[in-house]
């Protein structure tokens, strides 16, 4: 069975925007509401200076601390290892929201549900890349199953060594190449 | 083409059944989606390609519309622009059909700001009058037309104008690559090459930003190139978001480029690196050039641009080393396409720095596209307008102009003069984005005629006498578009969705009828389709084809690389040496032009560039897109900190910023990614028209800083040789 993960090269990445309205359109989302946020570094002193965009979203982690404060059992991880919420579980008590290390729940105002990255499940069902993923003008997202030593994901990350973004707070399953 | 899927919505409801399965533990994924599929399935989804109006690339796309709405984008995988992406801007700029703020109905304007809704009938019949008495009385070149062109308005309004006399057609490009496009054009032949980037081993980008403004196969191109060791230096005087992809920043005082390029020339032939076989045989001037060239040394340059003048040597070599797999890409807007007064002259050096390393129609090089070969209608049926006798407003005063694209804001000169009585304005908010906007509304108010077709109330529709909506480019066909480049091809932009708003009208629509009522309509006795079934008559495409794939290329008629074709320019060759130019009394070889203006110790140059979800200021009131600006304020100027400290300024202070023109207020971004010299101010905002109300009072409008002004080569707007000073301010 395949356990699903991404690569992201922030050294690719020019801050576009484009993963994040096109998640927007496939998750109908309003406005306000995104699944995926951008933290920019900038490092050195005129002229010499470099400037990194690193676009965060759920991380999907193993032994995911929202699926375990969830006093509903709304979060839960797929055999896959994609964390998705049931909506109709969800009483929005946003305990989830701060126990996620990343910030990257955010509450649909509407419902009252909260919500994040699903890694596209409907689209990967069908054998397609998250939209963030396919969409990615700059290739800088690999999608793919981590458990496939072949896959281009499992491959990306030990050819760039690509790191959690924060291994001390668990293991994630969004790599980042930085 | 019909498919089912599911959005969230569906998945919602989907998660209701897979509940159970859930609760018992682990779901199973594909468990988990076979609920998710019975759960949607009555959802129909149709897959319809297109091609996107976000900004001039027109990218393919494909629209998956559910139930009748438009629900997402996808890029089209056959288009050569989107080659399966789409930007942040193609995605979000679609929703401007369900936008709040379209016109709905014609307008007639009936006090300041102030409308009325008219039939069209009556917008026709007042318009066609008016046009009318204005040709009988001041002849029609008193009359003209401008816009941003797209397909079907690349067709049908010069079209029009032309029908009714008048010479006068315009686009947007004074204010965005008229500079590059008169220097290329005198030096060879064309306003624009392509770059062949994912072959090129070293790529200079002078102030042109992959990053910001978007067209997805060019990053992957360059995000290609950099896998492969390509050296990607970026000339800029901010380091733009192409940035992360780049090997080096030269972080030039703005208004300099084209000192950095005479000196990298004048080092490409001191150092023996030009193709001395390339210059023999496809260009002409050569030795008028490398004698003005001896001048312009790389110490020279670093006084005037501030780079080390090692830098330029050691890059200059590595180019040359690198040829013909090395390019100075060719922009659009960038650093010179309206930007300096000496615009057109980088332009022009750009395109003889290309000829130095000999990389025309190279693998790795500057590539002279080809062009799709297209039927056209029967002339004995379908006749076109006469050429109209007298030349175009502006022509004489800028003869280096491209002439197809003209000076635009010649039109707002000649309205103040009294000489431009009527102006139409279609896809275009001139009033806001092409001059000054103060002067631009004195020049249309002046007009006894100004028509705006639009699909909002832009700031240019609401100085004009009559507003003609337009449905978006979700709900219309159009004509079809040529693609040029190394494979040909061609694309086709049509409905997704119906119409919705029943009174809203496609641009051909309107201009076939309004040309009925002026007495032109036997220029325009076709449909659409018979227009586009004569263009596809040539290619063995049937219409229906072209429908369901949106986009088809021909790789039969795949260019040549490695041969070089006779140029268009007056001797067929390169042209180091411009008879044109001396004709129209400029100096035939290049040389170095200062820039208009300089700031001085206690001021700034005005800069502006693209942000990657914005598009001129069409996408401001776009919801979804102007969303970014508020989480992430991106409407702030960008200030050196070394400068912000020295006027006792702190990130996200607000500060009053004061031109010649204009006053505003704005906060500010401290970063080390900004020349010192320079206040970066992105272009997209600054909307003022009441009707658009996302955008409506977010950042100001950069344009209100610049003064009125042209160019003296191309005409081109000038648009950073501004001055501001800033200072602190409560808020």
């Amino acid at each position: 069975m395949a356990r699903y993960g991404m690569v992201i090269d922030t050294r690719k990445c020019v801050g576009c925007y484009a993963c994040r309205v096109s998640c927007q359109m496939q998750n109908e989302l309003p406005v306000e509401e995104s699944y995926i946020k951008f933290y920019e570094k900038e490092t050195g002193v005129f002229p010499n200076v470099k400037n990194e965009i690193i676009p965060v979203q759920c991380q999907h982690c193993e032994d995911a601390p929202c699926v375990s404060v969830c006093p509903t059992k709304a979060t839960y991880t797929t055999k896959e290892g994609i964390v998705l919420v049931d909506a109709d579980k969800c009483i929005g008590c946003k305990y989830c929201m701060v126990a996620c290390h990343y910030g990257a729940r955010t509450q649909d105002h509407n419902t009252g549900v909260v919500e994040k990255c699903r890694f596209c499940a409907e689209l990967v069902a069908e054998g397609k890349q998250p939209a963030c993923v396919s969409t990615c003008i700059s290739n800088a997202r690999i999608f793919g199953d981590l458990d496939d030593p072949n896959s281009e994901v499992s491959k990306a990350i030990v050819k760039m060594n690509a790191q959690p973004l924060r291994p001390d707070l668990g293991k994630a399953k969004i790599y980042y190449v930085r | 083409m019909v498919d089912t899927k599911l959005s969230r919505r569906g998945f919602i409801k989907a998660s209701a059944a897979t509940a159970a399965l859930a609760s018992a533990g682990t779901v199973g994924f594909n468990e988990w989606s076979s609920e998710y599929v019975k759960a949607g399935a009555n959802a129909e989804i149709k897959e319809i390609p297109s091609t996107c109006n976000a900004c001039s690339s027109k990218c393919g796309m494909i629209g998956h519309v559910k139930n009748g709405r438009l629900w997402k984008l996808t890029g089209h995988p056959d288009h050569p622009y989107s080659k399966g992406k789409l930007c942040a801007r193609g995605h979000g700029y679609a929703t401007v059909v369900y936008s709040q703020d379209r016109l709905t109905q014609p307008l007639k304007r009936v006090g300041e700001k102030k409308f009325e809704p008219i039939t069209w009938e009556q917008a026709y019949k007042e318009i066609a009058e008016k046009l009318n008495k204005i040709i009988k009385e001041h002849g029609p070149q008193s009359v003209a037309l401008t816009e941003d062109p797209r397909a079907s308005g690349k067709f049908y309004s010069p079209r029009f104008i032309n029908a009714l006399g008048s010479s006068n057609y315009y686009t947007h490009h004074v204010v965005c690559s008229n500079s590059r496009d008169a220097g290329f054009l005198h030096t060879v032949g064309v306003t624009a090459t392509s770059a062949d980037i994912s072959n090129a081993k070293y790529i200079m980008f002078i102030g042109r930003s992959y990053g910001d403004g978007i067209r997805p196969s060019s990053v992957q191109a360059l995000a290609s190139a950099k896998d492969n060791g390509a050296k990607i230096v970026i000339v800029d005087p901010r380091l733009n978001n192409t940035g992360n992809l780049a090997t080096e920043w030269l972080a030039i005082r703005p208004g300099t480029d084209l000192a950095l390029v005479l000196a990298m020339s004048h080092v490409l032939i001191k150092e023996n690196l030009h193709d001395i076989e390339f210059i023999k045989n496809y260009t002409i001037g050569f030795e008028e050039y490398a004698k003005e060239l001896k001048k312009y040394t790389p110490e020279w340059a670093e006084k005037i641009t501030g780079l080390p003048a090692d830098a330029i040597t050691r890059i200059s070599m590595d180019m040359g080393k690198a040829k013909p797999k090395a390019l100075i890409e060719q922009s659009w807007r960038g650093a010179f396409g309206c930007n300096y007064e000496n615009s057109t002259e980088t332009g022009r050096a750009v395109a003889m720095f290309n000829a130095l390393l000999g990389n025309y129609q190279q693998k790795g090089g500057s590539i002279f596209g080809g062009k799709p070969s297209l039927g056209k209608l029967n002339k004995e049926k379908h006749p076109n307008p006469k050429e109209p006798e007298a030349p175009k407003a502006g022509s004489k005063e800028f003869p280096i102009a491209y002439p197809n694209n003209g000076v635009a804001t010649i039109v707002a000169k000649e309205a103040l003069e009294g000489k431009m009585k009527a102006a139409i304005y279609y896809h275009s908010n001139a009033a806001l984005g092409y001059g000054n906007p103060k002067v631009m509304k004195e020049a249309l108010s002046k007009m006894d005629l100004v028509v705006a077709i639009d699909v909002q109330m832009s700031e240019t529709a609401q100085l004009a006498h009559y507003v003609l909506p337009e449905v978006t480019y979700i709900e219309r066909d159009e004509v079809i578009e040529g693609l040029s480049g190394k494979i040909p091809g061609i694309a086709f932009r049509q409905q997704m969705v119906e119409k919705v708003h029943p009174e809203t009208k496609p641009i051909h629509e309107i201009y076939t009828e309004l040309a009925k009522v002026c007495g032109v309509g036997q220029y325009f006795n076709f449909s659409l389709d018979e227009l586009n079934e004569a263009m596809l008559a040539p290619t063995g495409i049937t219409y229906k084809q072209l429908r369901e794939k949106g986009t088809i290329m021909f790789p039969n008629e795949e260019i040549t690389l490695g041969k070089m074709k006779e140029l268009k320019t007056p001797s067929g060759k390169v042209e180091f040496y411009s008879e044109t130019y001396k004709e129209a009394g400029f100096k035939p070889i290049v040389e170095w032009i200062e820039p208009k203006v300089s700031p001085a110790d206690d001021s700034f140059r005005l800069i502006t560039g693209k942000q990657a979800i914005h598009s001129h200021t069409q996408t401001a009131n776009i919801p979804i897109l102007m969303q970014i600006t508020k989480d992430y304020d991106l409407e702030r100027i960008w200030i050196n900190p070394i400068r912000a400290k020295a006027l006792g300024i702190k990130d996200g202070d607000m500060v009053e910023l004061k031109s010649s023109e204009a006053t505003s207020k704005i906060r500010v971004k401290l970063t080390e990614r900004i020349h010192p010299e320079a206040i970066f101010v992105p272009s997209h905002y600054g909307i003022t028209s009441k009707d658009l109300k996302t955008g409506q009072g977010i950042g100001f409008g950069y344009m209100e800083h610049v003064p009125f002004d042209f160019e003296k080569w191309s005409g081109a707007g000038n648009i950073h040789e501004v001055i501001v000073k800033v200072r602190k301010v409560n808020g």
